[in-house]
């Protein structure tokens, strides 16, 4: 029996169906205190374990005196490399088989500052943090490599991976009428989230559970299952809200192990919550990096040759890459490109992904270089922009699935005022606030992967889904309750959203802006599934009150069943659950291949190796903006204020433009620090994060922001998923930085190439 | 355990005695002494914001308060804020109406400092919110919501 439905979600008011603006389901609980975050679980006989750090970047640990602290009042005990026992090395997050090595998560060789050398467990936290302080470790000390400056640093490695090239770059640079070359830098950021990284880990026999905030539950709880040499099924992550994550809660890190432990050598849950001056070292911001762009151009500003060269930080002994020419190989048609990379090891944690790694830095050098040409050849630069728009994927050589970037030029240009701008660079002020304004786009892949989820259709007719993916305020919880509801035809409010964790459908990594597209997709199919099997039965059940009408199909609306035709009865889901002796429906989709092994359901969870290709087939798959933003200058003092950003963006089909309105003003939000506040600052004799902590690492405060407005161009992309959205949460934050720095040119004519754009390089 | 001390705490005007010792935070003592997990830890060092809580009306950082300091005296967090019978804040109701947050972990700090804000008089216009709103952090950046959110729940509590 083959049934097709044409339902659409409760059209009733219109309020809640996909592309709705629908208020966050989890809000009440977010408002009212009642969401309990992860490691705000209350368990019985919890201990307490705080983390020491080593204070040197670079050298051995010669000894830990560790017995005033195991002396200390409450101390159950101090973990040291000598007493833990060691784990199994585990995979990455592509699963390649680890070697067989041990892993110790607490260093005997340290090779940044900051490194987990030992912990202390006690019965309080107070006690913890006490006897953590009596703990005496000496070092032997040898010189580091402080940052990508030092004079030790060298070249690095070159990654051939990220070389791109065609036609002769250089050839066509030295043979172009216009030539600019210049280096941009930017400094280690922070993710910072709200949440500090922390978890609570608790063993019973050999199943260990783990609350903690987590991009990835499934990718998480592999790792925990591998170091500990436990079948993956024995760890079961929770994590039902994530206090913000911008890429840094997607891995289990060294912390995560040492409470893992500390819980199975003491036989006690054990809550390890790192301090705010840990997190700047217990993983990965984003790596520093140095890139020089040069531009051939014709006298009219049309680009001849791009010729780039990047370079970022990663650590002594672990590989990050951060890709520095993802978006100067797409943004600008140009017949000549080459772009190449080197990597620069240094005393520092391995650095991470932090929102739009790669692209984000990429943009800053592009996107101010083109500003440079449309200065140096006498051209708006918004006009420059136009002249060199890319029809298709110059790098792929592949249309665009959809690219509403001229769109977004168009719309945000119109809001901004933009006609009214002077050209001249200091030629608008308010007295003595030089004013500027300032453009520039961004760009961010649509990263695609299967999904899975579960849906049940209940007694009472209310539906439930289920999913081991999270939310970190992206609004997963009320996008799949949408989602669910329209596919369903029941109104959102009957519709109870699970997620966070392991033990329900399994979900990939909840990173590169993935997630939305993934698990809509998943719950439409798991959805549409339920409601075939519910309708089949309506129609086929011979105790059902539609069996003799003889329909071909029925329709669900507002959570009630019905002919097409308006004849025979209506009933509720629950009338026709309870009429054919049914207590629930229940359908597990997932968009995988449906000849797909468990073996590759496992890998496409647990890894990121089957992620697709953003430019598979016939297409290249990106969200687009183009941020227009003005800038107020202090001319005495060389102090910038963002005074107003009007950003219009692409991406695609917004499921929910009142939560995808606030991602976008987040990512603009985090761009403005980026580009005005935020450099992590190295003590040169130590090796070490001076600022870690958040007086110092200086993130946006509310005085620092201005009015936002956002603008959604995008139209539906049925390339990029399966309901026709794009990416939203990393997007918005490409390109803001050099759009402030071009409204600081603008307002007085000083480039700024290193961020951020602080008082003494304008002075 | 040693030197522990008996603590009496008025919290959204319930009774609570607490054996704890001295140096427990009132942070501390209300996330995992008494469960009252919906004030936030951030940071743990005055920088943050995301443990406002009232003492006596006023805002305070309860990372950097000793609970023994608030004996006797009434502390109100965000889950002594709706009415009994669960009618929301105005300020927690335009939270919501205006998304004014997104990760939902500097919230409660936020509508603590949102609700002292507008009755210290200070949410008369948008820039002066913003300025009585910074020592609240949020990464998720919900600042201008977080604005429009302060602005109409003051207008709803002047009428
Ligand atoms: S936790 Fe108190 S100010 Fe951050
Ligand atoms: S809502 Fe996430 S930090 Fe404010």
């Amino acid at each position: 029996m083959t049934v097709h439905i044409t339902r659409h979600g409760d059209a009733s008011d219109g309020t809640e169906a996909v592309g709705s603006r629908l208020s966050r389901v989890d809000g009440p609980a977010k408002i009212t205190g009642a969401a309990k975050y992860a490691v705000e679980q209350q368990l019985d006989g919890l201990a307490y374990a705080v983390l020491i750090e080593s204070t040197i970047a670079a050298g051995k640990v010669r000894s830990i005196d560790t017995e005033a602290a195991e002396a200390a009042p409450g101390v159950l005990t101090v973990l040291t490399p000598d007493n833990i026992p060691p784990l199994k090395t585990a995979s990455d997050w592509l699963g390649t088989p680890p070697p067989d090595a041990p892993y110790c998560p607490l260093a005997r060789e340290i090779t940044f500052s900051g490194q987990h050398v030992a912990a202390v467990v006690a019965e309080t936290f107070e006690q913890a943090v006490a006897a953590a302080a009596l703990a005496q470790v000496s070092y032997d000390e040898v010189p580091a490599i402080v940052d990508l400056s030092d004079g030790n640093a060298g070249d690095g490695i070159p990654i051939d991976a990220m070389t791109k090239a065609w036609g002769d770059a250089e050839a066509a640079f030295a043979a172009a009428p216009v030539r600019i070359c210049a280096a941009y830098n930017t400094p280690r950021e922070y993710q910072a989230p709200m949440e500090p990284h922390g978890l609570i880990a608790r063993w019973q026999g050999d199943q260990l559970t783990v609350w903690e905030p987590s991009q990835w539950l499934d990718g998480m709880a592999r790792t925990y299952a591998e170091w500990f040499g436990v079948p993956f099924e024995n760890v079961r992550l929770v994590s039902p809200y994530i206090g913000g994550g911008f890429g840094s809660k997607a891995l289990a890190l060294g912390h995560g192990a040492v409470a893992a432990i500390a819980a199975r050598m003491l036989d006690r849950p054990v809550r390890l919550v790192m301090t705010r001056p840990q997190t700047f070292t217990g993983y990965g911001g984003r790596a520093a990096t140095r890139q020089t762009v040069t531009i051939g151009a014709d006298a009219d500003g049309i680009i001849q040759s791009i010729v780039h060269r990047g370079v970022n930080e990663t650590s002594i002994d672990g590989m990050w890459v951060e890709p520095l020419g993802s978006t100067t190989s797409i943004m600008y048609a140009t017949p000549n490109f080459s772009s190449r990379q080197n990597v620069v090891r240094v005393n520092s944690v391995v650095p991470g992904a932090m929102r739009a790694p790669g692209e984000n830095p990429s943009a800053f050098g592009i996107e101010s270089a083109i500003d440079e040409l449309a200065y140096e050849v006498g051209v708006d630069p918004l006009e420059i922009r136009l002249r060199n728009y890319a029809e298709q994927d110059p790098h792929a050589k592949k249309a665009w699935s959809t690219r509403q970037l001229r769109e977004a030029y168009a719309a945000g240009a119109e809001r901004f005022g933009w006609s009214k701008r002077s050209p001249k660079p200091r030629s608008m002020r308010d007295g003595n606030q030089l004013i500027g304004w300032g453009v520039a786009a961004g760009t961010y892949p649509v990263r695609r992967a299967y999904g899975e989820a579960m849906v049940r259709i209940l007694a009472d007719g209310s539906v439930e889904v289920e999913s081991s993916s999270i939310d970190m305020g992206q609004g997963t919880y009320t996008i799949l309750a949408q989602t669910a509801a329209e596919t369903l035809g029941v109104p959102a409010d009957n519709v109870v959203v699970k997620l966070g964790d392991s033990r329900f459908a399994r979900a990939g990594v909840t990173g590169g802006s993935r997630l939305a597209g993934v698990m809509t997709g998943a719950v439409h199919k798991a959805a549409s599934a339920a409601l075939d099997e519910l309708v089949g039965l309506a129609i086929s059940d011979p105790r059902s009150p539609f069996h003799a009408l003889q329909a071909n199909t029925l329709v669900v609306t507002n959570g009630r069943i019905t002919s097409p035709r308006g004849e025979g009865p209506e009933v509720s889901i629950a009338e026709l659950l309870a009429s054919v002796g049914r207590d629930r429906i229940e359908a597990k989709g997932d968009t995988m291949p449906a000849n797909s092994t468990a073996e590759e359901r496992y890998k496409n969870y647990t890894t990121i190796a089957m992620a697709l290709p953003h430019t598979e087939g016939d297409y290249s798959r990106y969200s687009w903006c183009a941020h227009f933003i003005e800038v107020r200058v202090d001319e005495d003092f060389g102090t910038v204020r963002v005074s107003r950003v009007v950003s219009a963006l692409d991406s695609g089909r917004l499921y929910n433009p009142k939560l995808a309105e606030s991602q976008w003003k987040g990512g603009i939000i985090m761009g403005i620090g980026q580009a005005l506040l935020e450099e992590g600052i190295v003590d040169r004799r130590h090796g070490r994060i001076v600022n870690n902590n958040l007086a110092d690492y200086l993130v946006p405060t509310n005085a620092d922001i201005p009015d936002i407005e956002v603008i959604s161009v995008g139209i539906p992309d049925p390339h990029s998923s399966v309901l026709g959205g794009k990416g939203v949460g990393e997007l918005a934050i490409v390109g803001v930085a050099p759009a402030i720095a071009n409204a600081v040119f603008h307002a007085t004519g000083k480039r700024i190439r290193d961020l951020p754009i602080t008082l003494e390089k304008l002075i | 355990m040693t030197n522990q001390t008996t603590i009496h705490l008025t919290i959204n005007g319930h009774q609570h005695e607490l054996e704890i010792e001295p140096r427990v935070t009132l942070l501390d003592a209300l996330r995992d002494h008494l469960g009252l997990t919906g004030t936030k830890k951030g940071c743990d060092q005055g920088q943050c914001g995301a443990c406002t809580v009232h003492v006596d009306g006023q805002r305070v950082l309860a990372c950097l308060t000793l609970a023994a300091q608030v004996e006797g005296r009434a502390v109100t967090t965000i889950e002594g804020l709706a009415e009994a019978d669960g009618t929301l804040h105005a300020v927690q109701a335009a939270f919501l109406e205006q998304d004014a947050f997104q990760c939902g972990y500097c919230t409660p700090g936020q509508i603590m400092s949102a609700v002292a804000c507008i009755r210290e008089g200070h949410a008369g216009s948008d820039d002066e919110i913003r300025e009585y709103m910074a020592g609240n952090l949020c990464r998720c950046g919900a600042y201008p919501h977080i604005v429009a959110a302060v602005r109409q729940a003051a207008t709803e509590v002047a009428s």
